[in-house]
């Protein structure tokens, strides 16, 4: 069957195959992060950067819609065969992106955006803080003591995606009063620190810790309004994750239930082909079903950002919920089809398995999704 | 009635069902898209188009009938004509408008919707596709106006899925009038009982020389001498009318008679997945409505179960499954639209949503607690119309066989069930102390 993909997102999956394929497996055993990569992935040509998609043409960027950078990462997905790399563009690319572009000052957005459009500047954040303030404020601000005007932030943040890299830190704090800013943190502001600390999923994305220990920030730090992240930055950067980070997964999901097939079909079991199995065509068919519907889910919620409308947090959460559990049931069935053997990290299978599950638990998981979802239903929450 | 031309000419119509409206009431804008989901949706989607048929639905389903005025409201909301282009009295809906205003007919009485998308769209598309415009114009302007009623008789007594065993046979009358006879039996064919005609797959007889197809579709006239019927008593969608046809020597037009590969079964079936996708669809959200509704309302341990995490998860993972199955609907409705065939997309479709609906429609029972499983209760009739989603027009198996071949699986094979023993697993094994000597002695 012909697996229709869009133009760009082909690009996309021959260019990562190309390039980023060939050594996945060492990075993963290695757990490294090779700038080169990146930068090949920002320079590519012809075609848009993988680095600046959303970022406007007169900033430098590519200027393409929510729904050709859904598939570009999809693309990326599948041909890089790398969850934790195509994590590291996704942040990079999107989530520490749009925020900026959405919210930041003109001087703000002439500042950052073009760099990172072009790869020179990476910049990170934490999953821990993606999911609104579900999750306890682990950063604080403070106005500085000397009433000069800027802010102290103190605190320390897990799951820095891009952290070792990082150019700057999208980080949301918490005021005493409750309210929350967001601030856009350069790496060389004093008292900053990077740790070494990461999951044992994605190795090939470069993790870190954040460490502020009561960094000095300007007021020009602050991005969007003070006190103002609950309605402007925190619904924006759920929403850009539980879409964006899912894209990449549309692509590996489409990646292994095609080696899940080709497998099917060179193993034996009882003296035949495993293909044969009725089960194990039942259980192919199904796999290409969930890629087609996972596409669907995405593809919607990527179209609302394009419709000049707000797009809907709950279609978005949806679609991280489906996409989520199309991932594992992927992810089982194949590690299962593939046989105890199949399970090496030098395998996708054997790196989708454990990396599915991370992202499963990332977006805030079910016990965050399905009650933003339930909350839409029963206007409640 | 000669013979050699189609038995459906305009001058022997009569009106059963009422006379047909001009416009569609769907006018729902083209958003340009194969998902058109470009709006936000929040909450539910918006209550049933056809009221009048939605405040039946209960009744429709207690007395296994189809009220008259529910055939008099679909003909008069144009929802008969909105799958066909205006040559042949159709409205010519996009691809978006038919799927909405299928769910919408689903949602408010599913059994009504089965009735009247098996006549308009299934056989409609089935008549306009290897038919002759020339010969069965008139035949589908009278399905479209809602006139007449159709059925698509395939399945036999003996065997659904396995078609090879299908015995119905078309040959040539050989008497005066010329044209062709039919005899065989056609059982647990939706429409039966009250269909005018039935498009019928029969095996054709070939006399020497004839070196067309085995099969064809033969256009029916059931209200002649040769045809009994019978109703089947049946689980859900109880106000389908459901049961079979038995054919002696019942006769068929020279030009109703359309020589067909059998391979084109699964493309016109195509249709009818969609419309057991959408039926699935509707009914899951039916059900999710009335558990949300029921979530709000219920005090359970001093609070509503609306509080409850427990509830909203079984909430969440409905919604999130029946968008699934949507977008997917409206994706492959579109491509069908287009003129592309999308069977596999369809397939895929037909399986998850109709399965998806079977575990909504569970959940919806259990979010009700004793109440959903109440005779009468919307739930409980929502429970039992799902699962005939799933087995009407091929099983999820026999579609996933479709699939898993077009993944380049290969074909089925079917070969006796006889390789464990020899590989050493067919039995139990010696103990501890290795096999009991003695025993293998005596014997
Ligand atoms: C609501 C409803 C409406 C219907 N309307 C019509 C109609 O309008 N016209 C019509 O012709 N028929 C109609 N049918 C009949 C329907 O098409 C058949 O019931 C269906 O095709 C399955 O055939 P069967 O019931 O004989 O089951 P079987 O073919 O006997 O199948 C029984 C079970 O075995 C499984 N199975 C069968 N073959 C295989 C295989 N190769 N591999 C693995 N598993 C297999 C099936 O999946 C199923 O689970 C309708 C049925 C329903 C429920």
């Amino acid at each position: 069957m012909e697996i229709p993909h869009f133009p760009i997102g082909e690009w996309a999956r021959e260019l990562a195959d190309r390039v980023v394929e060939p050594t996945v497996a060492d990075r993963d055993r290695e757990r490294r992060w090779n700038p080169r990569l990146f930068a090949e992935l920002a320079e590519a040509r012809p075609g848009p950067s993988l680095t600046g998609p959303l970022v406007p043409r007169d900033l430098g960027g590519a200027g393409l819609s929510a729904t050709q950078t859904v598939a570009l990462l999809a693309g990326l997905g599948e041909g890089a065969r790398d969850p934790g790399l195509a994590l590291a563009v996704g942040v990079h690319a999107v989530l520490a992106t749009v925020p900026l572009r959405a919210f930041g000052s003109p001087w703000q957005r002439e500042r950052y955006l073009p760099r990172m459009a072009s790869g020179e500047w990476v910049g990170a954040l934490s999953l821990q803080q993606t999911q609104g303030a579900s999750m306890a404020p682990a950063v604080t601000a403070r106005p500085a003591a000397d009433g000069s005007g800027g802010w102290v932030l103190t605190g320390e943040l897990d799951l820095v995606a891009g952290a070792p890299v990082a150019h700057h830190f999208l980080v949301v704090a918490a005021h005493d009063d409750g309210g929350r800013t967001a601030f856009v943190v350069d790496r060389a502001t004093p008292r900053l620190r990077v740790g070494e600390a990461g999951p044992a999923a994605m190795p090939t994305c470069p993790w870190g810790r954040l460490v502020l220990g009561g960094c000095a920030v300007p007021d020009t730090a602050v991005l969007g309004t003070v006190a103002g992240a609950a309605t402007e930055v925190e619904p924006l950067l759920a929403v850009l994750d539980w879409v964006f980070s899912s894209a990449p997964w549309l692509g590996l999901i489409r990646a292994l239930t095609r080696d899940a097939i080709e497998g099917a079909r060179e193993r034996r079991l009882f003296g035949r082909p495993l293909h044969h199995d009725q089960s194990v065509r039942f259980t192919l068919a199904d796999l290409a079903a969930r890629c087609e519907l996972a596409e669907g889910m995405l593809h919607r919620a990527a179209q609302q950002f394009d419709s000049g409308h707000r797009p809907s947090h709950q279609d978005a959460a949806a679609a991280r919920l489906f996409v989520a559990a199309a991932v594992r049931t992927v992810t089982d069935a194949a590690a299962r089809l593939s046989g105890p053997l199949g399970l090496t990290g030098d395998r996708l299978v054997g790196r989708a398995h454990r990396d599915g599950l991370f992202f499963a638990g990332t977006g805030g998981g079910t016990e965050v999704l399905r009650p933003v979802i339930a909350a839409s239903l029963l206007e409640l929450g | 009635m000669t013979s050699t031309t189609s038995a459906y000419d305009p001058a022997g119509t009569t009106s059963a069902y009422g006379s047909a409206g001009t416009t569609s009431p769907y006018n729902m804008t083209d958003t340009g898209s194969t998902y058109g989901m470009t709006g936000v949706a929040s909450g539910t989607r918006a209550a049933p188009a056809f009221p009048g048929i939605a405040a039946r639905a209960a009744q429709t389903d207690a007395t296994g009938r189809i009220p008259a005025q529910n055939w008099k409201e679909l003909a008069d909301s144009g929802y008969l004509r909105l799958f066909h282009p205006p040559e042949i009295g159709g409205t010519g809906a996009d691809g978006l408008t038919q799927a909405d205003a299928m769910e919408a007919l689903a949602r408010a009485c599913p059994g009504t919707y089965w009735a009247a998308t098996v006549s308009a769209l299934l056989c409609g598309k089935l008549i306009s596709t290897y038919g002759d415009l020339r010969s069965h114009e008139p035949l589908l302007r009278s399905l479209l106006s809602g006139e007449r009623l159709a059925a698509f008789a395939v399945v036999e007594r003996t065997a659904g899925s396995d078609a090879g065993t299908y015995r119905t046979t078309v040959r040539r009358a050989g008497a005066p009038g010329g044209g062709f006879v039919i005899n065989g039996e056609k059982s647990r064919i939706t429409n039966a009982p009250i269909a005018d005609v039935a498009v019928v797959l029969a095996r054709r007889e070939r006399l020497p020389g004839d070196d067309g197809p085995d099969w064809c579709l033969a256009f029916v006239d059931l209200h002649q001498p040769g045809i009994e019927r019978y109703e089947i008593a049946h689980m859900g969608l109880r106000g389908m009318p459901w049961g079979g046809i038995v054919f002696t020597d019942a006769h068929i037009a020279e030009a109703d008679v359309v020589p067909v590969p059998f391979g084109e079964l699964a493309e016109g079936m195509a249709w009818g997945w969609l419309k057991n996708s959408l039926a699935a669809i509707a009914v899951a959200e039916s059900a999710l409505s009335a558990s949300v509704r029921h979530a709000r309302e219920r005090v359970s341990f001093g609070r509503p179960l609306a509080h409850m995490e427990g509830v909203q998860a079984q909430l969440a993972e409905s919604r999130a499954q029946i968008d699934a199955a949507r977008l997917l609907a409206r994706r492959a409705m579109c491509e069908r639209v287009a003129g592309r065939s999308a069977r596999d997309l369809i397939a895929m479709l037909k399986i998850y949503a109709t399965e998806m609906g079977v575990e909504v429609a569970a959940r919806a029972v259990q979010i009700h607690g004793a109440t959903g499983v109440t005779q009468g209760h919307e739930v409980e009739r929502l429970y039992r119309d799902a699962q005939m989603n799933v087995i009407g027009g091929f099983t999820s198996n026999r579609l996933r066989e479709q699939v898993a071949e077009s993944l380049g699986l290969g074909p089925a094979v079917y070969s006796a069930f006889d390789w464990v023993t020899p590989a050493g697993l067919g039995q139990d094994p010696a103990g501890l102390d290795g096999l009991p000597y003695a025993e293998e002695a005596v014997s």
